[in-house]
């Protein structure tokens, strides 16, 4: 018997998705798969053609709008791509988020501290 | 410790990983080692060998805590992670294993030249030499300088402060600096500890610092030792 050897040629990528969960299991629908995953807080990212679809509002999500973008496998139809969008759940956004408008508002807060001759 | 921005200035990755063990959300998040369990494993408080990211997950599935089980039927343990090597991280200094606000000093004598500080807390043991010092009260309110040698409470600086300090002024320090590699978190891994000598700790470089009073003054970071570097 004999076998055929193909070289396979690893990329940063494709060492990356080996890694990656799996995620939704085949059969399962999207929308209840993505309840599942807001029901534990985590992190949901979404394409461009998916996130339409889901509305953060109502399970108290917020949608990171300084990166208009992430890199990510899309949690409706398991596909990677580099425009999905990613939401955070808002109670913890400020645990895992510091965005310009926070580090705006520590400025602001260091000149009045000057401006008063104490920090 | 949160996720501030990208060197690159690009879009964040995230990789949805299998844990090894219970995950706290914002903290730094390691490749596993032989034999274990999942796919990633916690950092310790001066460990960030080998890391991946930065966990933005929080573990808690209906209400209660979402720990990597061998249960069949569990849920399975996997979480969010940031893995661009260029992210920098936003982290509270403290000081403590626990993490309380970071020393606030008065000056006890005072200083004409601006060339030294001298208060009331140790700056030599631990080490602040090539630390930062900053007011924050006084003349020099707002003001920083790189601590060049300490000697019991007296830091030394090469380029004066603007003002001669005053009995009472108060300033802080911390043992961290721009370009130097080596930070240790407190016990729950998201706050980094300015009480402790320069490059003490795990990989991870300074960026930028945020100078304010005791209770909230920042750093920023740069894992220095991430596996998707293809350096390790």
């Amino acid at each position: 018997m004999s076998h055929v050897l193909i070289k396979k040629e690893w990329t940063r990528d494709s060492i990356l998705a080996a890694h990656e969960a799996g995620g939704r299991k085949r059969g399962r629908a999207a929308g209840g798969w993505i309840d599942d995953i807001a029901a534990q807080k985590k992190v949901i990212t979404l394409c461009p053609l998916c996130t339409g679809k889901f509305n953060p509002g109502r399970v108290n999500y917020r949608k990171e709008k300084e990166f208009p973008f992430c890199v990510a496998k899309c949690d409706g139809c398991s596909i990677t791509d580099p425009k999905c969008s990613m939401y955070i759940y808002d109670e913890l956004y400020t645990q895992v988020r510091s965005t310009a408008e926070e580090r705006r508002e520590w400025a602001r807060r260091q000149q009045e501290g000057i401006r008063r001759g104490s920090l | 410790m949160k996720f501030a921005y990208l060197l690159s200035g690009g879009s964040p990755v995230i990789k949805k990983y299998k844990a090894s063990a219970a995950q706290a959300i914002g903290t730094i998040v390691l490749r596993s080692a032989a034999d274990d369990p999942g796919q990633f494993t916690t950092s310790t408080t001066g460990g960030f060998g080998n890391s991946l990211g930065l966990c933005v997950d929080n573990g808690i599935a209906s209400g209660a805590p979402l720990t990597y089980s061998t249960t069949q039927g569990a849920d399975e343990a996997v979480f969010g992670i940031v893995v661009n090597p260029d992210a920098v991280l936003r982290a509270k200094m403290v000081t403590g294993a626990t993490g309380t606000s970071i020393t606030a000093d008065t000056v006890a004598t005072p200083v004409s030249n601006g060339l030294t500080v001298v208060g009331g807390t140790s700056v030599a043991s631990p080490d602040m030499d090539e630390g930062v010092i900053w007011f924050t009260s006084g003349s020099n309110v707002g003001k920083s300088r790189k601590i060049t040698s300490t000697s019991s409470v007296t830091a030394t600086v090469k380029v004066p402060f603007p003002y001669a300090s005053a009995v009472g002024d108060t300033f802080c320090y911390a043992g961290v600096n721009i370009g130097l590699t080596g930070v240790t978190t407190t016990t729950d891994l998201k706050n980094i500890r300015a009480d402790l000598a320069v490059t003490t700790g795990g990989a991870a470089t300074v960026i930028d610092l945020e100078l304010g009073p005791a209770t909230d003054s920042w750093v920023h970071l740069v894992l220095a030792d991430q596996v998707f570097t293809m350096s390790t």
